[in-house]
């Protein structure tokens, strides 16, 4: 492989690090991991292998077809049936854009000590001033670099010693140990935070913005497979850590401030200000995602002309679009809605929505019109039925374990 | 008419209308995305015979072929307040070529009302905040 591909092989790496982890991540992990200490590890793999197959399929198809995931459905499924999943994924990303920002809030809380609704609207102009005045590779290369911070959460897994065999132990699936409803419900948190439809959209249209064409297909496996593997792995550190300072002392996580803890173990006060940092790089890169995702599907929707790497005069109505859907997320927080809660709400509400969102998938990756030769073989076929049915069962149980468990 | 505009298609070719036209991509003589095919219009002629003569674009029909009544709401939202002023623009069907996914009108979209709300957009909004570009 050349040095230029090696260098926008590491750098789609980094990328899908920074995207991987986001607000939802960060709480369901730490929730795990506090209530069940490593029982949750094998969840976090299974959705890992999951998101790793779904993105490289929405890659490969934005790669040979230049068309996103979005286009696509709506253009073999019809308005009749793509209206649905669009509006189900306008309130999710309403509700999960408000969280994202809620958690840049939350980490300028923790390092200032002003509470999190004063921080929405100054956060809120950051995000769109970005968006506004920065280019696709410009967000996506920087929230990748800033976003390596977060690997303190890997570090602080290490440097407590974790029982490895106990932690092995957690990747072999077992049942609830107590609690089952609560147990099952951060199960079902967890993957609605990983197979996250926005990832999909997002990654599809991002593929068109970088200009990826069928020579691509090689690096698009890679950052899909080592990308989202090291995601997961920063996911794990924070499961693990909150495993080892938060369960022990049976602290349970409802507040940001108790995720805060599991960083203060293993780097003492330094800990605190690392996750403030983490946090808050995070949750910025991931509203930058999400506020472009939103633009991304109702333009292509609509089949508007869009893209981030445009001047705002060349895609009018795409900057408006991310424009008004930071301007609502962000009056949730202005309201005062608590940010963590928030987040586990919108997760659940994700695995709901998600066969709708993945089912087509399907369909689209055999249709020789878009793929070509590059259509899905009996393996990637054989992993997406059973994420189809995997998906059934969590739209199913998603709602009565909020409940019951949440 | 670009050069590159595809000749129209033999007779006797065979159409796929719902799944190669509908729902489609229109990109017009620039190559700029100038929105999705949302209907198809045919008329029934004396002889019996049913001819396809346009496509059509506009939310309210897109919206109508889920709901009729939202579809006319949504119409009558436009007349009101929109920019189209809920006009359903219509392309006659020999001005369109299916190439593969895509569906490429004869037109320069910008000088129809295909691109009426970007260019609304563009200059009552956009271009009055600085570093739109």
């Amino acid at each position: 492989m050349k040095a230029g591909k090696v260098l926008q092989v590491a750098l789609g790496v980094l990328t899908s690090i920074g995207g991987f982890l986001d607000v939802g991540a960060i709480a369901t992990a730490a929730d795990a991991g506090a209530s069940f200490r490593f029982e949750l590890l094998w969840v976090v793999l299974v959705g890992t292998i999951c998101v790793i197959f779904l993105v490289e399929m929405a890659g490969r198809l934005a790669a040979v077809s230049k068309h996103s995931y979005a286009d696509a459905v709506r253009e073999r499924f019809g308005f009749q049936f793509y209206v649905w999943p669009i509006l189900a994924e306008f309130v999710v990303d309403f509700l999960v854009l408000g969280a994202e920002i809620g958690g840049v809030c939350i980490a300028l809380q923790l390092l200032t000590g002003v509470a999190f609704q004063w921080w929405a609207i100054p956060v809120a102009l950051a995000i769109w001033l970005t968006a506004w005045l920065g280019t696709f590779d410009f967000i996506e290369n920087s929230v990748a670099l800033l976003g390596l911070v977060t690997l303190a959460f890997v570090a602080g897994a290490v440097v407590l010693h974790p029982p490895w065999g106990e932690v092995a132990k957690g990747f072999i699936p077992s049942g609830a140990p107590h609690e089952p409803a609560h147990y099952w419900f951060i199960a079902v948190s967890i993957m609605g935070a990983l197979i996250s439809p926005y990832l999909l959209y997002f990654y599809s249209s991002g593929a068109i913005e970088d200009g990826w064409g069928e020579k691509d297909l090689t690096m698009n496996r890679l950052v899909a497979g080592v990308g989202m593997g090291f995601g997961s792995l920063v996911q794990m550190g924070v499961l693990m850590t909150a495993a080892m300072v938060l369960a022990p002392h049976g602290i349970r996580v409802d507040q940001y401030g108790q995720i805060a803890l599991t960083l203060v173990g293993p780097f003492g006060e330094w800990g605190y200000y690392l996750f403030a940092v983490s946090l808050g790089i995070t949750c910025f890169g991931a509203c930058m995602e999400q506020a472009l995702e939103t633009g991304f599907i109702v333009s292509q929707a609509l089949g508007w002309n869009w893209g981030e790497s445009k001047r705002p005069v060349e895609a009018a109505r795409f900057t408006m679009a991310y424009t008004l859907s930071i301007a609502a997320s962000t009056l949730l927080m202005v309201v005062g809605i608590d940010p963590l809660k928030l987040t586990l709400f919108s997760m659940a509400l994700t695995a709901v929505m998600l066969p709708l969102v993945v089912t087509p998938l399907l369909v689209i990756m055999n249709d020789r019109h878009y793929l070509g030769e590059h259509t899905n073989g009996w393996l990637a076929n054989g992993v997406v039925g059973l994420i189809i049915g995997l998906t059934f069962v969590m739209a199913l149980v998603a709602i009565p374990l909020e409940y019951l468990g949440g | 008419m670009a050069d590159d505009f595809p000749e129209p298609p033999e007779n006797g070719t065979r159409l796929r209308l719902v799944r190669d036209v509908l729902d489609s991509q229109m990109v017009d003589r620039k190559q700029c995305q100038s929105g999705k095919v949302d209907g198809i219009v045919a008329e029934l002629r004396d002889d019996g015979r049913l001819v396809i003569t346009a496509i059509e674009n506009g939310l309210p029909e897109a919206v109508r072929r889920v709901s009729p009544r939202v579809g006319d709401w949504i119409a009558a939202l436009g007349r009101r307040w929109g920019v189209r002023k809920g006009e359903v623009y219509r392309i006659p069907f020999a001005r369109v070529r299916n190439t593969g996914i895509d569906v490429r009108i004869d037109l320069d979209a910008a000088a129809t009302p295909l691109l009426a709300w970007e260019r609304w957009l563009r200059e009552h909004v956009v271009r009055r905040i600085p570093g739109a570009g």
